[in-house]
């Protein structure tokens, strides 16, 4: 397993405290944040390769977190997970620069895949870059 | 909050453009100025103090991002917003390498640029106190 | 070049077997009735050899018309997308100069309490309007420079069907509210392919979703996968929707194009995903039925 940095952001915090510990029981480094807010405060401190981003937010809602995290951090890799498979946001957010749109509930393996994908773009993109 | 007005410098080669949002932002409670080329606004930041600075790419002369670096050079606490009609991956990767700024496609409404404005000086207050600690 | 060759090739489609048949015939008055006729079966299947052949160049002829067409229409594009991310850094300027204006005629009009009630709530209309449409064209252009930007592509290893299996269930649910079926036919074994994930996931959400616009309600979305043995893989997304009418079809990847009402759509989608297939070295193509259906097909590269 490649080691990257995960940031979860969800406000439902009963499923952002299991997510994570799921995920750190993986041996995976991941942190949980409850809003976008919150992700974007921490994005300024710390650095994190992968984001998962819940669509359905209050205030922020996970397509402006997106918007504002690609404007911003555009090398990190972001996977959207939604509860209500919606096709408009679903465009928006493949269209804003989304790694993948995940339909709630995802089986764990499938979702690190995932991040073990996003990680590998990330890396390949830096790569590229330079 | 103090009531300390951020002062920010408008630096846009297109007169009415720079002119108006100076207006616009002093109604916003931020001091705003003006510069309408790269080697005023280098002028005016070595001379006064400013906590923002709002940036056009495409000037003649000097473009934006040559003044970016200078602009980084002679402050690097400054904090930096590019505001653009021209936007491209190239110019933005460009810009990231510069560090510390950001990143706004005109036409921009003024509530989000006054919003941009305030997160970006807050960001430079928080700085200048970790700098201050660090010796 | 072309009208020439197939000019040519039509004359020696006739002037063979005449020739073969004119030689034959002395044979035949000197020689007897069985050389004539192995002669006029020798002429006979040379005409049909030749004319099997003559199909075949015509065969290949079109499709290299079809290549040409697809060279033309990518080259076209680029074209297009140069120009109006040109036009479109151009126009964002002035665009914000009027936004300022309407935003300080609105900041003046506020503050002031000279005109009479009725005058006032005409002026903020219009001062809403203004800043709607600015605010309305400030969508396209800023669309347009992110389709005209050049994003290089990330090229990874991509389990197609399962990429694809993942945006059906994500239009699945809404395409079945309108009792619109997708259904998959996946070639199992399909071969890894390089491409660039995040960019295949937006052209197939993007064409799925056409696909349930071009239905409305009770049809059949058919995508399907196989491997073409040419190191090319191939997706098609079938509709069983309206259709597209002939003269349309060779606008239907024009940026701006669009059939949608003004205000719903900015008529970018395809164009984007003419743009991001042939990033990775594939290409769109389409083919349409009025009130029978439409059909995207995209071939890719296994390897870049």
């Amino acid at each position: 397993m490649p080691s990257f940095k995960v940031l979860v952001v969800d406000d439902e915090f009963d499923f952002l405290e299991t997510i994570v510990k799921r995920l750190q029981k993986r041996k995976i480094d991941a942190t949980g944040v409850g809003s976008g807010l919150e992700a974007l405060k921490l994005l300024e401190e710390t650095s994190f390769d992968i984001l998962i981003l819940d669509v359905k937010m209050p205030k922020m809602d996970g397509i402006e977190t997106l918007k504002e995290i690609k404007r911003r951090w555009p090398a990190v890799e972001v996977i959207m997970l939604t509860g209500h498979a919606s096709v408009e946001s679903g465009m928006q957010g493949m269209q804003l620069g989304a790694f993948d749109y995940v339909m709630k509930p995802a089986k764990l393996d499938d979702l690190i895949e995932k991040m073990v994908q996003a990680y590998e773009r990330k890396l390949l993109r830096e790569k590229q870059i330079r | 909050m103090s009531s300390y007005k951020p002062k920010v410098l408008v630096v846009d080669d297109e007169a009415r453009f720079r002119e108006t949002l100076i207006k616009l932002l002093n109604t916003k409670l931020i001091e705003a100025t003006g510069a309408e080329s790269g080697m005023e606004a280098i002028e005016k930041i070595t001379e006064n103090k400013y906590d923002v600075i709002l940036l056009d790419v495409r000037m003649p002369g000097m473009t934006g991002i040559e003044a970016l670096a200078k602009i980084k050079k002679i402050d690097p606490l400054l904090e930096v917003i590019i505001l653009t009609g021209h936007a491209s991956v190239d110019t933005a990767i460009e810009i990231m390498k510069h560090g510390g700024c950001e990143y706004l496609l005109k036409p921009c409404p003024v509530d989000e640029l006054t919003a941009r404005i305030d997160a970006a000086y807050e960001r430079k207050v928080t700085r200048t106190k970790v700098k201050a600690k660090t010796p | 070049m072309k009208e020439n060759f197939s000019g040519r090739s039509r004359f020696v489609n006739y002037l063979v077997p005449l020739c073969l048949f004119a030689a034959s015939w002395p044979v035949g008055r000197t020689g007897g009735a069985l050389y004539a006729l192995g002669a006029l079966i020798l002429a006979g299947l040379s005409f049909f050899l030749f004319r099997h052949l003559v199909h075949q160049i015509n065969q290949a002829e079109q499709r290299s018309c079809e290549l040409d067409e697809q060279l033309i229409q990518s080259q076209k594009l680029a074209a297009i997308g140069e120009l109006s991310s040109g036009i479109a850094h151009e126009i964002n300027n002035p665009l914000a100069i009027i936004g300022q204006e309407v935003e300080w005629l609105r900041h003046l009009f506020e503050t002031s309490t000279l005109q009479e009630e009725k005058d006032r709530g005409e002026f903020s209309d219009s001062l809403k309007q203004i800043s709607s449409q600015v605010d309305r064209c400030r969508d396209i252009t800023h669309k347009l420079l992110n389709f005209a930007r050049k994003m290089d592509p990330v090229m990874q290893a991509v389990e197609l069907n399962r990429l694809i299996d993942d945006m059906a269930a994500l239009v699945e649910k809404e395409a079945k509210l309108n009792n619109i079926n997708i259904i998959r036919e996946f070639q199992k074994d399909l071969p890894l392919v390089t491409s660039d994930p995040p960019f295949l996931r937006q052209v197939i959400l993007n064409l799925l979703n056409n696909a349930t616009y071009a239905i409305e309600a009770n049809g059949t979305i058919t995508i399907s996968t196989k491997d073409n043995k040419d190191g090319r893989v191939e997706i098609a997304v079938a509709d069983t929707g309206r259709g597209i009418p002939k003269e349309h079809l060779k606008k239907i990847f024009d940026p701006f194009f669009t059939t949608k009402p003004p205000g719903k759509g900015t008529g970018l989608g395809l164009s984007i995903c003419h743009g991001i297939i042939q990033r990775v070295g594939g290409t769109i193509s389409v083919i349409s039925q009025l009130d029978r259906g439409t059909t995207f097909t995209i071939r890719l590269p296994i390897a870049p």
